[in-house]
């Protein structure tokens, strides 16, 4: 009785009643044990519903004095309803607990939740009954691997898993070696598991690096050459470099590669590069075939826009009229021999379909079926006609694969595993002629002429297995060829390819005259025109090639009965013979260094063969990389990749959003305390660049000129020169005043971009050497104002090389120094650079008081206080008046705040830090060929040119770049490659 | 390529030295019309024991990196071959290795002409029509550093 818990209550209904009342004095009316009458209970406000413990200042708790008497037959009563309840609330379990849990905590083990037997025996059977249900289900989903590895089943996963983003042939081969990424509706390899950062390089430039580019969409044209050409000029503009009508790609002799705008707009409203190939003229034929290689972010805008210049409207497929998705591919032309929305269904459903039929499966066509976001109906056109200009569209995606070999040694590995076609036998040709082979290749044979030209293109290849360096070639050069199976040449083990011995006895002298003469015939003139035809340009001997491809298993069977095990197939299989294209790729072309560094051919197939080339090449001892080597690739070139450096792009921008929240959730990820805190450092955009911000701040600093900061020491060079620097341009102030605020574009006109380029005084990397320049008009300010009417609102692509220590990293700030940092120095090439004062995050104080919640009200009045003693700091080192704005922007109290961010409305970037900022670094890192931190990334060309203007001539186009996460700046040189 | 040469012998610097000398050339072609774009010169086979000097680099790695060769690389002879600007380059590291071996080795040089290929493209591509690409030679030095027989 005593040790009843007194301070206890149960308050459910009547079992509490009995007993309280002896004890508490808290029960109500309870009939029978009236004995009692509780006279404490009107004074007892907290008779709260659930648990109360411990002793209740205010309250009648429990009684002070001691109950005198008890009925016990009353007393039982209440007792065995509190016992009842308090039974029933233990053998009830609630719905989250498990079995595990009528264990003590240290008898639980984690496998007991998927072993029963680990369990105690008395709890082995409920256990088993709850899991019970469980593993039905599971059964029934997988069957055992042996099932799930069988081909057809194996195959209907895969075509299950193709449904949402569309598969390369080599896929597979990928997957079991690389990072995949699901990217523009594509599972691309994003990079290898293995550590090959250096390797990659080392085969870019000494050996050979095989990437698989069949992701990029080919769009295919044809019609009247004049009216295809006057059509597509619309498209790009003569300013911006050779476009479409450049005489030697029209040649079909070499590929180009231009920028596309949307109709009409040149400077504005870029669509993003393409690079195209012409078929070679057929004799007496203005009808010209043109395939342009786009990337598939830009695909469907490029489609759209090709059909409004070419006014081709009239889809071929007519239903839906042509609005497709970037993810979409397909290639139901009209003549195909096997239509294949037809075969697709068919192949899905019957598991047992025939090997030859589902291996084409696994790679091609089925891929085509899926759209993004569910299944395409097979109707969706992918050619379109135009019925006033004759021209035909036609979507080839995926219709050819396109590998990519980068390196110089890649024409040797390209000469190891590819042969020239050999032409069939006569006694073979004479077996066809009955069936009339519905094969290609045996009735090209019979044609004189082709044959002909079969070994005019054999010769020139020939000849091209004696050069030594991919670089030595013409740059974009173009090589019809058709060639065996290299499945049949496949050696046993993996070999690295090495230039041949002809190569060796060139430069011996060994070799005749004859071959000599060829050979620079062939370094000189390129090849010839009729040499770039191939057999790859026409649908029907594509398809041909195709549907006859030997699947592996015959191939094997074949290898089986070779009466000597190992040597090679002869007679070559009739079937084994595809018609390719090797497209030069030119290496880097701009600038003075490391000029054809990452050179290399592109290797164009039907489709179906991919993995039919791919096995082979990587025997010849390639090595593979994924996207991210294609961004080292155009980075050690010094280009600007697609779509990352393409800020005036649509793609370019949608990546930079992209990219901005996949950085801001990393860095949420992080602890606050850990995180970097940018404000500090003064950064104000660690994850973006807002380009449009910067290129309207400058054009405003140079017309606002130097009103401001006159009488400020700090920037004296640039304050006088702008306080000068106004009366010119107030001339120009009408035009740049009336202009509406224009989108940034990215200077590409070629012109421009040479005396740019000039005027920043080009060197080598680490500013070594000068390099010559033309005579150019001086740099001076009526030289720079003109300009700047023609392209303010640009930026421009530029390359800046660190002089001593540092590595750049993505979004780092390119900054102009200051008189003192030039004298620095001057000092000596070596001086480590100037420092950034650290910022004050004043925004801190503010977040850990809305976390205070009830005490924010007392600080209000303080926070008026402290922002303005801490927005006085910052700008204390600088001379502008803008940072005046900070604190405007900071009161907005935005509630996703994030520490260590500078919240949304950005003050002026230029000005924030004690350096001007010109731009930001898109690419960096330390390159591996120069040798030293090497950045690329864009910079305002009003402010380039401003500072510029402003430097001494010793010191013309140093600049500062500092890091994200850090103070220091770095010395740097400038360049713009043209 | 009018004497005949030793296997390996012939230059490749890289693209430094062939600046020098070509940018007078493509004054006559008269520069508003066309770019001019050089090629690399013809890259050869190379053995352990060659070595190629170029401008790029800083001199003192280069002549470590050859007396590396003959030292510690236990080459009995190693090859000097300079394009170009980096001629005298490659003489100077001959000299300085003769020079610091107190005279045990021995020099022999031979020179050579090499071809080089330009690109020039029309800057106007569409009116001008045929880019050319021309020849021009260049001279070369190979010199061959080596230990001479004891007999």
């Amino acid at each position: 009785m005593r040790n009843q818990p007194v301070s206890v209550q149960y308050p459910s209904g009547s079992t509490q009643n009995g007993g309280d009342t002896s004890v508490t004095g808290g029960g109500r009316d309870d009939g029978p044990s009236n004995v009692r009458p509780s006279t404490e209970r009107p004074k007892n406000p907290h008779q709260r519903a659930g648990w109360v413990r411990g002793h209740q200042k205010d309250g009648g708790g429990y009684a002070k004095e001691m109950p005198k008497l008890i009925t016990a037959g009353a007393f039982a009563r209440a007792r065995s309803a509190e016992v009842r309840a308090m039974l029933k609330a233990v053998t009830v379990t609630t719905g989250s607990s498990h079995v595990c849990g009528a264990l003590p905590k240290h008898m639980r083990r984690r496998a007991m939740s998927h072993n029963t037997k680990r369990l105690p025996r008395r709890l082995r059977d409920v256990a088993n009954r709850m899991a019970g249900s469980k593993k039905k289900k599971e059964q029934a989903k997988s069957k055992s691997r042996k099932a799930r590895r069988r081909h057809g089943n194996l195959l209907l996963e895969f075509n299950r898993r193709q449904r949402k983003n569309m598969w390369l042939e080599t896929h597979i081969w990928h997957a079991k070696r690389f990072h995949m990424v699901k990217k523009w509706g594509y599972c691309l390899g994003d990079r290898p598991t293995y550590k090959c950062y250096r390797p990659c390089y080392r085969a870019m430039s000494g050996h050979c690096l095989l990437q698989d580019l069949s992701y990029y969409c080919c769009i295919e044209l044809q019609g009247e050459e004049d009216k295809l050409l006057a059509s597509l000029s619309q498209l790009t503009s003569k300013e911006a470099g050779p476009t479409f009508a450049a005489a030697l790609s029209l040649s079909g002799r070499r590929q180009g590669s231009v920028m596309v705008y949307k109709a009409g707009q040149y400077p504005s409203q870029p669509l993003g590069p393409v690079t195209f190939l012409w078929r070679p003229r057929t004799q007496g034929s203005t009808h010209r075939q043109l395939w342009i290689w786009a990337h598939p972010i830009i695909k469907k805008d490029l489609l759209l826009e090709l059909q409004t210049v070419c006014q081709c409207c009239e889809a071929v497929v007519p239903p839906v009229v042509p609005v497709v998705t970037p993810a979409e591919v397909v290639p139901t032309l009209g003549p195909e021999p096997e239509p294949k929305p037809e075969k697709n269904p068919e192949t899905k459903q019957i598991t047992g379909t025939k090997r030859k039929r589902s291996c084409k499966d696994a790679s091609g066509p089925p891929a085509k079926k899926i759209l993004g976001d569910g299944t395409r109906s097979p109707t969706t056109p992918v050619t379109w006609k135009s019925s006033s200009t004759g021209i035909v569209i036609n979507d080839l995606t995926m219709e050819i694969v396109r590998y990519r070999l980068i390196g110089p040694q890649s024409h040797s590995v390209l000469a190891e595993t590819l042969e020239a076609a050999t032409d069939c036998d006569v006694r073979i040709m004479e077996i066809n002629k009955s069936q009339s082979s519905s094969l290609w290749w045996p009735e090209h044979c019979k044609d004189e002429s082709k044959m002909n030209l079969h070994q005019q293109q054999a010769d020139v290849y020939h000849i091209l297995k004696g050069i030594y360096s991919t670089g030595e070639l013409p740059p974009g050069t173009v090589l019809g060829l058709t060639v065996d199976d290299p499945r049949l040449t496949l050696p046993t083990k993996k070999v690295k390819a090495l230039p041949c011995e002809h190569a060796v006895c060139v430069c011996c002298g060994f070799v005749s005259e004859v071959d000599e003469e060829k050979r620079k015939e062939l370094m000189l003139r390129g090849v010839s025109e009729h040499c770039c035809q191939s057999y790859l340009w026409e649908q029907s001997v594509r398809d041909n090639v195709t549907d006859n491809k030997i699947s592996e298993q015959e191939l094997n069977r074949m290898r089986s009965e070779v009466l000597v095990p190992g040597s090679r197939l002869s007679p070559t299989p009739l079937q084994g013979r595809v018609p390719i294209l090797l497209v030069h790729q030119p290496g880097k072309q701009v600038g003075h260094e490391m000029s054809s560094w990452g050179a290399g051919w592109d290797l164009l197939l039907p489709k179906g063969w991919g993995m039919a080339f791919w096995v082979p090449l990587v025997y010849r001892g390639v090595r593979i990389g994924g996207l991210n080597m294609s961004l080292k690739h155009s980075q050690n070139k010094g280009a600007p990749h697609f779509p990352h450096d393409y800020p005036d792009c649509f793609a370019g921008v949608h990546f930079q959003e992209e990219q901005e929240t996949e950085l801001l959730d990393k860095f949420k990820r992080r602890p606050p305390a850990k995180r970097t805190n940018y404000i500090k450092h003064g950064c104000l955009a660690p994850f973006r660049c807002p380009w449009q911000q910067l290129a309207e701040e400058w054009e405003l600093i140079l017309r606002e000129g130097g009103e401001d900061r006159k009488g400020d020491g700090q920037t004296g060079t640039a304050t006088e020169a702008d306080t000068e620097m106004e009366e010119e341009v107030t001339s120009h102030r009408d035009i740049t005043v009336t202009k509406p605020p224009s989108r940034i574009t990215v200077l590409r006109n070629t012109k421009s971009l040479r005396l740019l380029s000039g005027w920043c005084k080009p060197t080598t990397s680490k500013g070594q050497r000068h390099c010559r320049v033309r005579e150019l008009p001086p740099l001076d300010r009526s030289a720079t104002t003109s300009f700047l009417t023609a392209h303010g609102m640009s930026l421009v692509w530029v390359r800046l090389s660190l002089l001593s220590k540092g590595k750049p990293e993505l979004h780092a700030m390119v900054c102009v120094p200051t008189a003192e940092d030039l004298q620095l120095l001057k000092k000596g090439p070596g001086s480590s650079g100037p420092q950034e004062p650290p910022h004050r995050d004043h925004f801190k104080s503010r977040i850990k008081r809305r976390k205070k919640g009830p005490k924010k009200a007392a600080t209000s009045s303080l926070s008026s206080k402290t922002e303005g003693k801490e927005s006085n700091p910052p700008s204390g080192s600088e001379p502008n008046p803008t940072t005046s704005e900070d604190p405007k922007s900071s009161p907005k109290s935005s509630s996703d705040r994030i520490f260590g961010l500078w919240p949304d409305p950005l003050p002026s970037v230029t000005s924030h830090c004690s350096r001007l900022t010109l731009g930001w670094v898109t690419q960096g890192d330390f390159s591996l060929s120069a040798g030293c931190g090497d950045a690329l990334g864009f910079v305002s060309v009003a402010g380039l040119l401003n500072t510029l203007v402003n430097q001494p001539m010793e010191h013309r186009g140093m600049l500062l770049l500092r890091n994200p996460a850090s103070l220091h700046y770095r010395f740097a040189k400038i360049n713009i490659e043209v | 390529m009018t004497e005949p040469r030793n296997p390996g012998m012939s230059s490749v610097p890289q693209t430094a030295p062939v600046h020098t000398d070509s940018s007078s050339a493509a004054v006559e072609m008269d520069p508003v019309e066309y770019t001019l774009r050089k090629r690399l010169p013809r890259k050869l086979p190379k053995r352990r024991n060659d070595v190629y000097v170029n401008m790029k680099t800083d001199f003192r790695a280069q002549l470590a990196r050859c007396q590396k060769l003959l030292e510690g690389g236990g080459h009995r002879e190693i090859c000097v071959h300079g394009l170009g600007l980096a001629i005298n380059r490659a003489i100077n590291i001959a000299l300085q290795l003769q020079a610091s071996s107190q005279g045990v080795l021995q020099l022999a040089a031979n020179t050579s002409t090499v071809e080089l290929v330009d690109d020039l493209e029309p800057e106007d591509p569409d009116e001008a029509g045929e880019p050319m690409t021309r020849t021009r030679n260049n001279s070369a030095i190979h010199i061959k550093v080596f230990y001479p027989d004891p007999q």
